[in-house]
């Protein structure tokens, strides 16, 4: 009954006569003083989104303060993120919720107002989600040998989830690493490309794990590979892109990740506060039940590390855009 | 019969019924506030849902869902503010049944006819989501394309003074749809360098300023005139009355059942077809778009069979046809379940239990509505010279709402004008709307359709939904077409309809 | 547009349709040769004409182009002034609109510096005075509103509105 409460505060303040949804508990010097922003550069919907509303929600709990979910979208998540460059008042209490978005979108959108990599502080990589390689049931290609060796000669078609998705951009690099003939098409989010592929309308996809799962599981998809480094311990039988190794797919690893930024004036003590309450908050159980959910891995990096992952993956996609003449 | 007794257990719980109560109650709250959408109210009611049972959770969301498409009717009649795109076809015969002092007739038949079809379309989904869905998964490109090119033939009936204005409005609509990134090569298309409008001009600004705002600069642009108190806010919905629209309601449900089916099409184009569909065949045609009751009747219907179907591919297949239902989604994954074909076999007591939660919440619609009209329709009582400036406060929040930026702000006010010149030359906004937001999937379409075949133009005719749309279409053309022909040799009626606001 | 004479002679039937097509005329013409030519990018190979960004936007052009011309012709033939659509009203005092513009100008300049509390208050207050509204309680409602619904938005729905000008 205590949600219900909870949510029936929401209920009774919708109307206006209740004001005790936010009082916001006050420490006089030590980290977090007010509440904390977290900034969620997508709309509402998706797994930005709901993976950030479950992480504020612990968040909440290991930092005793209100955490703000806020949605800014725009332009791949570079509006999100010019605001946070660009500072102001309350830049000591924002995080913001970064992911492919913030790498590809360094890439492929022109004169962006920040440098993606230099202007922020990087806190935690919460988690990994691999992409999966599927084709349609009734593909009749059964390995990633098999479909190479077919794309070669005839063209095929990947769908994606729009310009400048992980899964758009893997698709890219394997079409530039395996010198194959592969058109891009291009779908309004994963829910909208998911039938295209289940209905046979498109030779392959780079889906992310999530959104296809339960269909590989039912039968309705075929696996050919994750792009991971390791193989899913949801799908244990299917190998990496990596295992493959022939036709320079040895070089390709790559997952949708998402962590924690902040901009680059983020205070130390901020710093180290968040760093122990996000190792508290990814020991949780239910935080590593929705990462199982999501078929995603909890993230390794932290910190310096993760800013060199951050650069590392900025000057790959750069490489990619400009090979498929993305960037304008 | 173990099957039965597991679905009553998950079902028959008191935290059940008190989240559908409570969804429903705040849907309708939220949703009637202009600007502020159902969308945001789930998104908000997420985080409270993490720590409840999957099954009381995931109808929280729901009953907010559809408790949030009513609210936004009640907006769209009262103070012609849609709460969401398809409540803009509402407001095409709601806002003047409300003007003519009809208020609560105008509410009435909304919630009634939003009910039915709820209940229709949550019969379909119970009985045939495995069907539709498979329908659903025929939809590919060239289908889809063809159904928008049918929907666009529906701006030719709704532009009911001329059709070249019509048309005209219909095409700056598509014009200004295609602001923002190239769907296929990532190429910025009038954005003039502007971050703001890379992701194409939002919704809620543009249906605010185009329907609302006018509305205000109109009354200020007007002599003021005195005030006169409506006697209660008029009548009910009469029986006989509702017995007239019921075939409009079945008709328009059925249409938002098999479009809520298909994801990606979404309640306006549901709407505006099943209300043009209601025109067309309606004795009463020429009183659509000056307060007819069988005009908001279809258009709600339509909405609403909307709202239970796109459940059906989000259970069957775990595609959220809209953005109420992707949050939906993540709620059912936050929980450890993932919707689609896996949880049919595996949990099915858990369908079960969420289906009679979701017919059980189109009955508490029913009453909380009808508790929410009363007062609700005394709004039409407030004299508009103090309703209109708190309106405009509450629009220029919402808009600003959308995004978290000033820059919706001016967009939405920019619109406002932009409708103020549209009702001065005459040019009809419904078709500027269903033109902006056609525009951008029928050209999606077709290129996808394109890339998909190779540039073969033989995919745009490969299956039989292919071809009952093309004949759709087609029909839908020449009838408009004889329509208008025949209506220009009969001598021109004069025209008895009292001053339009 | 404002003279509700029925059956006028002279060359021109409908000035206000006249007017509206020449508008979209020029409109269209200015998308088609300077718009869509600058201001959308068309990657250098295209397998198919129908796939360009450009393909679509000059289309629309060329319909707009037709039909305001169709526009001007049945406003130079047809007389629809006589018509119930709206077009005519009655207009108020010049201060009552201006009031109005400055209200929407409060909103458009100031709500970004100044916060919504300030700029609602402000509108509000001009709208009431512009109309004017006589009843000297309802002036509570100027103060009221803003500040709850500020409230309303910033606390229970999580919108961060600007709040105050610092």
């Amino acid at each position: 009954m205590k949600n219900f409460l909870k949510a029936a505060s929401l209920a009774v303040c919708s109307g206006g006569l209740a004001m005790a949804a936010s009082i916001s508990t006050v420490h006089a010097d030590e980290w977090p003083s007010d509440d904390v922003r977290l900034v969620v550069p997508y709309a509402p919907g998706g797994t930005t989104d709901v993976l950030s509303r479950r992480v504020a929600d612990l968040l909440q709990e290991e930092l005793d303060a209100n955490v703000v979910v806020e949605n800014r979208p725009g332009a791949g998540s570079t509006v999100a993120t010019g605001r946070l460059a660009r500072g102001g008042r309350d830049v000591d209490h924002t995080i913001l919720m970064a992911s492919p978005g913030h790498t590809i979108g360094a890439a492929i959108y022109p004169d962006l107002a920040y440098d993606p990599v230099e202007d922020f502080v990087f806190l935690q990589n919460l988690i990994d989600i691999p992409n999966v390689m599927v084709v349609p049931a009734d593909s009749p290609y059964d390995s990633v040998e098999a479909f190479v060796e077919a794309a070669r000669e005839e063209n095929m078609t990947f769908s994606h989830s729009g310009v400048g998705s992980s899964i758009h951009m893997s698709g890219e690099l394997f079409k530039t690493l395996t010198e194959t003939n592969m058109t891009a098409v291009p779908f309004a989010g994963s829910g909208a490309a998911l039938p295209a592929l289940l209905g046979g309308d498109v030779d392959v996809s780079f889906e992310n794990m999530p959104t296809v799962l339960s269909h590989i599981k039912s039968g309705d998809l075929k696996a050919l590979a994750v792009t991971s480094a390791e193989r899913s311990e949801h799908l244990p039988d299917v190998p990496t892109l990596r295992e493959v190794g022939d036709y320079n797919l040895d070089q390709f690893v790559t997952t949708a990740w998402f962590g924690l930024i902040a901009h680059e004036s983020f205070p130390q003590e901020a710093q180290d506060a968040m760093q122990e309450a996000l190792e508290a908050v990814m020991q949780r159980e239910e935080f590593l039940d929705f990462a199982n959910q999501l078929g995603a891995e909890p993230g390794q990096v932290a910190g310096e590390e993760f800013k060199q992952f951050i650069a590392a993956e900025v000057e790959r996609w750069q490489g990619v855009a400009e090979e498929a003449g993305i960037r304008q | 019969m173990e099957i039965v007794s597991e679905v009553l257990q998950l079902f028959l719980h008191p935290e059940n019924f008190l989240a559908i109560a409570l969804g429903v109650v705040i849907g309708v709250v939220v949703g009637s506030i202009p600007g502020l959408t159902a969308t945001m109210a789930v998104a908000l009611a997420l985080p409270f849902t993490f720590s409840m049972e999957p099954v009381a959770a995931i109808l929280l969301l729901v009953g907010i869902y559809k408790g949030g498409m009513y609210g936004g009717s009640i907006t769209a009649i009262l103070i012609r503010t849609p709460g969401s795109p398809a409540s803009a076809c509402t407001l095409l015969d709601g806002y003047p049944m409300a003007q003519q002092g009809h208020a609560k007739k105008a509410l009435k038949t909304a919630l009634y006819s939003s009910v039915i079809a709820d209940f229709i379309s949550n019969i379909a989904l119970i009985f045939f989501a495995a069907y539709l869905a498979k329908i659903a998964l025929n939809f590919g490109a060239p289908e889809f394309f063809w159904l928008i090119c049918f929907s666009l033939t529906i701006i030719i009936s709704l532009a009911s003074g001329s059709m070249i204005k019509g048309l005209l409005a219909a095409l700056m609509g598509i014009l200004l749809s295609l602001v923002g990134l190239d769907e296929v090569f990532g190429s910025q298309r009038l954005t003039f360098g502007n971050y703001n409008l890379m992701d194409s001009i939002s919704f809620i600004p543009l249906l605010i300023g185009l329907f609302a705002i006018p509305e205000i600069i109109e009354f200020y642009r007007k002599k003021a005139v005195p005030h006169i108190k409506a006697k209660a806010s008029g009548a009910g919905l009469s029986l006989a009355e509702l017995k007239r629209c019921l075939k409009s309601i079945v008709r328009g449900s059925l249409i938002g059942v098999i479009i809520g089916a298909i994801p990606g099409t979404g309640a306006t184009a549901a709407a505006f077809i099943s209300y043009s569909d209601a025109r067309r065949r309606s004795p009463r045609r020429d009183n659509f778009g000056k307060g007819e009751v069988e005009g908001v009747a279809a258009s709600e219907a339509g909405n609403n069979g909307v709202a239970g179907a796109t459940m059906i591919p989000l259970l069957s297949l775990g595609i959220p046809g809209d953005v109420i239902t992707a949050i939906i989604l993540g709620a059912f994954m936050v929980h450890g379940l993932t919707p689609g074909p896996i949880l049919f076999q595996e949990n099915l007591p858990l369908i079960y239990a969420l289906f009679m939660g979701i017919m059980f919440s189109s009955l508490v619609l029913l009453v909380v509505g009808n508790g929410a009209i009363k007062y609700f329709s005394l709004i039409a009582d407030i004299p508009k010279a103090i309703l209109f400036p708190i309106v405009l406060m509450f629009c220029v929040y919402g808009a600003y709402a959308v995004n978290n930026d000033t820059f919706d702000v001016w967009l939405m006010l920019g619109f406002g004008v932009l409708g103020y010149i549209f009702n001065r030359a005459a040019i009809p906004a419904a078709p500027f709307l269903i033109g902006f937001i056609l525009g951008p999937m029928f050209e999606d379409n077709l290129r996808r359709s394109l890339l998909i075949g190779g540039n073969d133009l033989s995919i745009f005719m490969r299956g039989p939904i292919t071809w009952f749309f093309i004949a759709l279409t087609l029909g839908s053309i020449v009838l408009a077409l004889y329509r208008y022909v025949t209506a220009r040799r009969l001598p021109t009626r004069a025209d008895t309809s009292q001053d339009a606001p | 547009m404002s003279t509700p004479d029925h059956k006028r002679g002279g060359p021109i039937r409908d000035p206000g349709d006249v007017l509206a097509g020449a508008v979209l005329l020029i409109a269209s013409a200015v998308l088609l040769f300077y718009l869509v030519p600058n201001y959308i990018g068309e990657p250098p190979v295209l397998q198919n004409p129908m796939m360009s960004p450009r393909w679509l936007p000059r289309i629309v052009g060329w319909l707009l182009l037709g039909f305001s011309a169709l526009l001007i012709m049945q406003g130079l033939l047809v007389d629809n002034t006589g018509k119930e659509d709206g077009r005519r009203i009655e207009k108020g005092p010049r201060r009552r609109f201006g009031l109005m513009v400055v209200a929407l100008l409060v909103y458009v300049a100031l709500f970004e510096t100044f916060g919504a509390v300030i700029s609602g208050i402000l509108a509000t207050l001009i709208l009431f005075v512009a109309h004017p509204v006589r009843t000297w309680w309802a002036y509570s409602l100027v103060i009221v509103f803003p500040v709850l619904v500020t409230f309303l938005f910033v606390n229970v729905m999580n919108v961060p509105l600007p709040v105050m000008p610092f």
